[in-house]
């Protein structure tokens, strides 16, 4: 690093600087604006509120509202890479979104692959996924939720997947499934059985990303709802154990109930979350076997491997309208009410 | 509120004082500095980033009044990154970087070419497309070769039936004759062109993927697995590379950009030869051959572009050419400090440059992408025993014509 003189340093700074001074001055010149029309001229009595959220509000605005935006008025145009201008041939209209739409549902999304297999696919991945980590992570919170020695230590242990960057974590996880060195066939060997192609054949792979996977969800899923057992007040079981009930129907009339607020919007969330999980099915499907994608694999290829821009927004936007779709019938069957849990037991659950 | 008031003008006062001095550094042409930026691919751990920044600092030493500044980006993120650039119109003005990316840059009008800027008969073969040219070369080679550990094979097989039957002799326990990496067809395409095959019609967009050739091809990959047993199971590039390096591969296909890793590491032991006569055939395998390319960004003109073609040509001079075998191994991509005597005395490079000779020029044409990604499953498929070489290729072809037709 012999080039890193003074001089270099210096402009290092000078170009993230002016960023940041920039960024400083429209600041003040919005509050200075917002000051003198809000406060001076309309003595409105929220100036001073909204003069605070002005910054953040125009933050998020530019840069997650416009993206958004961005990518409905993409999905109404024929952009690709060949089309990457108007002047070059790209046109935007309600006849470009429709033929959008139309090669979402009946041409191949990938390469032989239409929407509803890989859709499927997607459907069964998450539904293996939420399962598990809901059943394993309820059965690891209860265990923990009891008196015991060093429960801290076991806390602390179980949210180790999430200390190791994800990405990290998966590619260390591929190594593991590579067929000559990756432990897990080095174990099957010395078992005496046969090692698995597991980046090669199609079942081995999508079973690989899933494991990964339970190995990512199943502590994430435990904490939350252990933070939710032990919210529960004692004397719902106490005053239920004086009436006779067992274990088992403690559970099913006293936690069940008093844990859906905790967990419906951890499922609703697992559930969105798996749908969209990029990195594991992507980086464990190292042979891009057409078989291990689901939507949102199939997605990024279709935008960024094949540049078909205009097609991937529409099938963002159709991805999107599905998990909008699903949670809303979701939380409707579940009479989940997300003003009661943010106020009342989720607060408690989420700072804990 | 006067205090708060107060206190966000000074902080503006002082911000507009601070930030009045900035944009100085950037003036346009007409008082004379120019700047612009290039964007390379050239990575850090090889000396390849240190190399070129080495060279944007002589000229800027040499000419005051310009100023380069240097980006590195791995290849992909380059790709992508660029377009998002363009698409924004904060593009950087110059490229160093592979050539296959002409192909979607060019289809997306993002590149200017450059024809009547250099020499073209003093250079290895450009990225030529619609009847021009796209990028000046800078390094010339990116080819496969058969790489071998002298320790365990002192004379190279010419044939492949010579690499089967020493790779025989050489395989057993956790040892492996012959080792490349099995999941990247780029290490098909050269047997391909050794029986005989072209992954396009003579158009050089229609795939040809689906012919005799390509099951030989598969059938010959699949036969070194199965039939001989001179390979593992499955290699990546990773296990193959170990597998080498540990010298329990003797031979393997790699890339010459690892000529100087291999030299480090197995010292007197590492050769380097072409790749093998297909014996079926009686014709070499041809790997493809990749220059690296100066692009220049679409609508750059003026100043600018006089101060980027004066690089341009000191970057690609004899000297500087000589310099980049010398320094970071590369074959230069002009023809005259290829055959330098400082290249000529080293035998590796020497036998890097004459492998180059068999080979053909990898397509840069968009449809290769859609190529690429048809072939990589289907040879995973018949590497695993569960396509057969025919169902292979044909699935192969299908799927190309599908990738083509999402492009447009």
């Amino acid at each position: 690093m012999d080039s890193l003189t003074a001089d270099v340093f210096a402009r290092s700074i000078g170009q993230v600087g002016s960023t940041v001074l920039f960024v400083a001055l429209a600041v003040i010149v919005l509050e200075v604006a917002l000051y003198y029309l809000l406060k001076k001229a309309l003595r409105w009595k929220y100036a001073l509120p909204v003069m605070l959220v002005a910054p953040a509000f125009i933050g998020l605005a530019i840069l997650v509202l416009y993206p958004l935006l961005y990518n409905f008025r993409l999905a109404f145009s024929n952009m690709s890479l060949r089309r990457f201008t108007p002047e070059r041939g790209m046109t935007t209209g309600l006849a470009e979104a429709w033929k959008n739409v139309r090669i979402v549902f009946a041409e191949p999304v990938l390469k032989q692959q239409t929407f509803f297999p890989v859709f499927l696919r997607t459907i069964l991945w998450t539904f293996m996924q939420v399962n598990v980590h809901v059943t394993f992570g309820m059965t690891l919170a209860l265990l923990l939720n009891r008196p015991m020695k060093m429960r801290g230590i076991y806390r602390t242990l179980l949210l180790i997947p999430w200390a190791i960057p994800q990405l990290i974590a998966v590619l260390a996880w591929r190594g593991e499934f590579n067929f000559q060195y990756g432990y897990i066939n080095v174990i099957l060997r010395s078992l005496g059985l046969n090692p698995v192609s597991w980046m090669t054949n199609p079942v081995a792979n999508f079973m690989a990303f899933n494991i990964v996977n339970f190995w990512l969800g199943i502590p994430f899923m435990t904490v939350i709802l252990l933070g939710g057992l032990q919210s529960i007040d004692q004397t719902y079981y106490e005053a239920a154990e004086i009436d006779g009930a067992s274990k088992a129907s403690q559970f099913r009339r006293v936690t069940v109930p008093l844990m859906q607020p905790v967990m419906t919007p951890a499922i609703v969330l697992g559930i969105i979350w798996t749908f969209n999980l990029f990195v594991v099915p992507y980086m464990i499907n190292q042979n891009e076997l057409e078989t291990s994608d689901i939507l949102v694999t199939a997605l990024f290829r279709a935008a960024f491997e094949y540049n078909r821009y205009g097609f991937a927004a529409m099938f963002a936007v159709i991805i999107f309208l599905i998990l909008l779709g699903f949670s809303i019938v979701y939380m409707k069957l579940t009479g989940f009410d997300p003003r009661a849990s943010i106020t009342g037991n989720i607060g408690t659950t989420v700072g804990e | 509120m006067k205090k708060f008031l107060l206190t966000l003008m000074v902080l503006l006062a002082a911000t507009v004082a601070f930030a009045a001095g900035e944009p100085e550094a950037a003036a346009p042409e007409e008082t004379g500095p120019v700047s612009f930026q290039l964007w390379t691919a050239e990575g850090e751990s090889d000396n390849g980033f240190q190399f070129v920044q080495g060279l944007a600092d002589e000229f800027m030493a040499e000419n005051p009044n310009v100023t380069i500044e240097v980006v590195q980006k791995g290849p992909e993120i380059l790709r992508e990154d660029f377009q998002t650039a363009s698409l924004a119109g904060a593009a950087p003005e110059l490229l160093w970087t592979v050539n296959d990316h002409a192909g979607p840059f060019t289809a997306a009008g993002l590149i200017q070419p450059v024809d009547g800027m250099y020499p073209k008969n003093q250079f290895v073969e450009s990225a030529i497309l619609e009847g021009k040219t796209w990028g000046i070369p800078i390094t010339s080679g990116n080819h496969l070769m058969l790489l071998y550990n002298k320790s365990l094979v002192p004379e190279p097989p010419a044939t492949t039936d010579e690499l089967i039957q020493i790779a025989k002799g050489l395989t057993g326990g956790d040892s492996y004759g012959f080792v490349y990496n099995d999941t990247e067809p780029f290490w098909l395409v050269p047997w391909l062109g050794g029986f005989g095959g072209r992954v396009f019609e003579a158009d050089g967009v229609t795939p040809s993927l689906n012919t005799p050739e390509m099951v030989a091809t598969l059938q010959f990959l699949y036969d070194l697995e199965f039939v001989h047993g001179i390979v593992p199971a499955e290699a990546d590039y990773g296990t193959a590379d170990t597998l080498f390096k540990e010298g329990r591969a003797a031979m393997i296909v790699n890339g010459d950009w690892t000529l100087g890793d291999y030299r480090d590491t197995l010292g007197d032991d590492f050769g380097n030869v072409a790749l093998p006569i297909v014996s079926a055939t009686g014709t070499r395998a041809a790997p493809y051959t990749a220059p690296k390319l100066f692009m220049i960004a679409e609508g750059v003109g003026g100043a600018t572009l006089d101060a980027i073609s004066e690089f341009i040509t000191f970057a690609t001079s004899e000297e500087k050419q000589i310099a980049i075998a010398n320094d970071i191994a590369r074959l230069p991509g002009r023809l005259s400090a290829q055959k330098a005597a400082a290249i000529v005395a080293d035998p590796i490079l020497t036998a890097s440059a004459e492998a180059v000779g068999y080979g053909t020029p990898m397509p840069a044409v968009l449809e290769m992408r859609a190529n690429w990604d048809a072939m990589k499953p289907e040879m995973a498929a018949v590497l695993a025993g569960t396509k057969t070489p025919e169902e292979a290729a044909a699935d192969m072809q299908s799927a190309a014509e599908a990738g083509i037709r999402a492009l447009e």
